[in-house]
């Protein structure tokens, strides 16, 4: 690492965000090199110092009362507002002399208009619901995170080669699992590297394909005997993701290359690992 | 060209806010009468909420510089949050409530102009020649309260925003891109940008000083 690029990361080696091979990256670095050693020395207590120095404005008394006595004036007008359309709803044949009339509207028409909305309320429930975080969601996270450190540290690779037969041996000793390495040339996905990580706190290898400019972050680890095998596509903030997995692994390939390319990516890896 | 963008995002925000408005009305509808659910709803609300008062407050009140417009900030992102509480599923009360803090508050924002106004923020009083100071001479005022506030109040909102997320809430990347709605990628480059604007302001009050 040189200087340029360890000042690039220093706020945020500062703030422990960077995985902690880049990190160790830098403490070497910073061992050797008096110049940047000084710089983030400076720059930690600096930061340090904004927190110390700058006023934590806490909210004053009165405001928490203030808050309390609003929401109860908000639940207290809800009933204003709802009130006489939902008894109509509810108990029309007792109360007849409101049904033909409500707001100038007849009833029905406002059972309708109560139908239709409340079809709109379980169509807009739904969607946040099922954007909600699950597990695979949280994982969709864990695993854009660490596709964008990869690139942001420039740390795509701890064993940069295209040949299968170098990552794969030097993957072997680091970990106690033998994931499968193939390169895809001929198939247009280059081999970039390999390359350990953290994920769900485990230990994880990654695997890097190119597709013309752009990454492909291939995450592997041993699977579960009762993980589901099922394949999961997952687009988003701008990245897409594709979960498959076999008998012996979980597979998560992450990249913002499109959704086709990835599909093909995934066959092609599919079709060359099952000869092995 | 952030601030323009910014503006356009919270307005879009707040588009889908009402939305979640509409749909507590109408789930509320079929539970009327029932005061005692909907005190029990202000009771979760009320726990669940009510303990980030002083997060959400702090927030608004590095935003919109003015503890009168904080308060009132404050109480209607309690009102939103209020409204639209049914439809949270999440975990971290305290990121959804700063969400909608920030939101409300870049409305306010927006409404006075105050984000194009600190938009004009930069060279003509920062650029007074203050590169004579060492780090370590910025170091050594960087614990006068005063110095520092006064340095911090004259960033652009989106840097007071994520420097008080950072090193007043302690919050990690991820959590300060989850509230602001930016990738973890711009949340560290927008970071380390606000800390050495927020060098510059400080050597330019102390060269001020001196």
């Amino acid at each position: 690492m040189n200087c340029e690029e360890s000042m690039k990361l220093m706020d945020a080696y500062l703030d422990g965000e960077l995985d902690p091979i880049t990190s160790q990256t830098i403490e070497r670095h910073l061992r050797d090199c008096p110049n940047c050693d000084e710089v983030y020395e400076t720059h930690g207590s600096l930061i340090r110092a904004i927190g110390n120095a700058t006023p934590y404005y806490r909210a004053p008394a009165g405001l928490r009362e203030r808050i309390q006595s609003s929401l109860r004036e908000e639940v207290a007008e809800r009933p204003r507002r709802t009130f006489t359309r939902d008894a109509q709803l509810l108990v029309p044949r007792e109360q007849p002399e409101r049904r033909t009339v409500l707001f100038g509207t007849p009833w029905n028409w406002m059972g309708l208009a109560a139908a239709v909305l409340l079809a709109a309320v379980v169509a807009l429930n739904l969607v946040p619901r099922l954007q909600r975080p699950g597990a695979d969601q949280f994982l969709a996270t864990q695993l854009i995170a660490n596709h964008v450190r990869s690139l942001m540290a420039n740390h795509l690779t701890d064993v940069a080669s295209s040949d299968q037969h170098t990552v794969k041996p030097w993957l072997d000793t680091k970990v106690d699992f033998a994931p499968p390495v193939v390169d895809l040339s001929s198939e247009g996905f280059p081999l970039v590297g390999g390359r350990l990580d953290y994920l769900d706190q485990r230990p994880v290898v990654a695997l890097i394909y190119q597709r013309r400019k752009h990454f492909i972050n291939l995450f592997v680890w041993p699977a579960e005997s009762n993980a589901s095998r099922a394949m999961n596509a997952i687009s988003r903030q701008g990245y897409q993701l594709l979960h498959w997995a076999d008998s012996d692994f979980n597979y998560w390939a992450v990249s913002d290359v499109n959704a086709n390319d990835l599909q093909t990516f995934k066959q092609q890896f599919e079709g060359q690992t099952s000869h092995h | 060209m952030a601030f323009p963008l910014k503006a356009e995002h919270a307005s879009e925000t707040e588009d889908s806010e009402s939305d979640q408005k509409t749909v507590k009305f109408v789930v509320v509808k079929k539970r009327e009468e029932d005061l005692p659910r909907e005190q029990l709803d202000i009771t979760s609300f009320e726990a669940m909420m009510l303990p980030h008062l002083d997060a959400a407050h702090n927030l608004a009140r590095w935003l919109l510089r003015n503890e009168e417009d904080a308060q009132d900030v404050v109480q209607e992102a309690y009102l939103r949050a209020f409204k639209a509480f049914r439809g949270f599923h999440g975990s971290n009360g305290r990121a959804w409530l700063l969400t909608i803090v920030r939101n409300t508050s870049y409305t306010l924002l927006k409404k006075n102009h105050t984000v194009d106004l600190t938009t004009t923020f930069d060279e003509e009083i920062h650029a007074s020649g203050q590169e004579s100071l060492t780090p370590a001479a910025i170091l050594e005022n960087s614990e006068d309260a005063k110095l520092m506030t006064d340095a911090m109040d004259e960033l652009p909102a989106e840097f007071r925003e994520i420097l008080s997320l950072r090193h007043q809430e302690g919050l990690s990347y991820k959590e300060i891109s989850d509230i602001t709605h930016i990738p973890l990628g711009t949340v560290m480059s927008r970071l380390a940008r606000a800390r050495a604007k927020l060098k510059e302001c400080l050597a330019a009050h102390i060269g001020k000083e001196k």
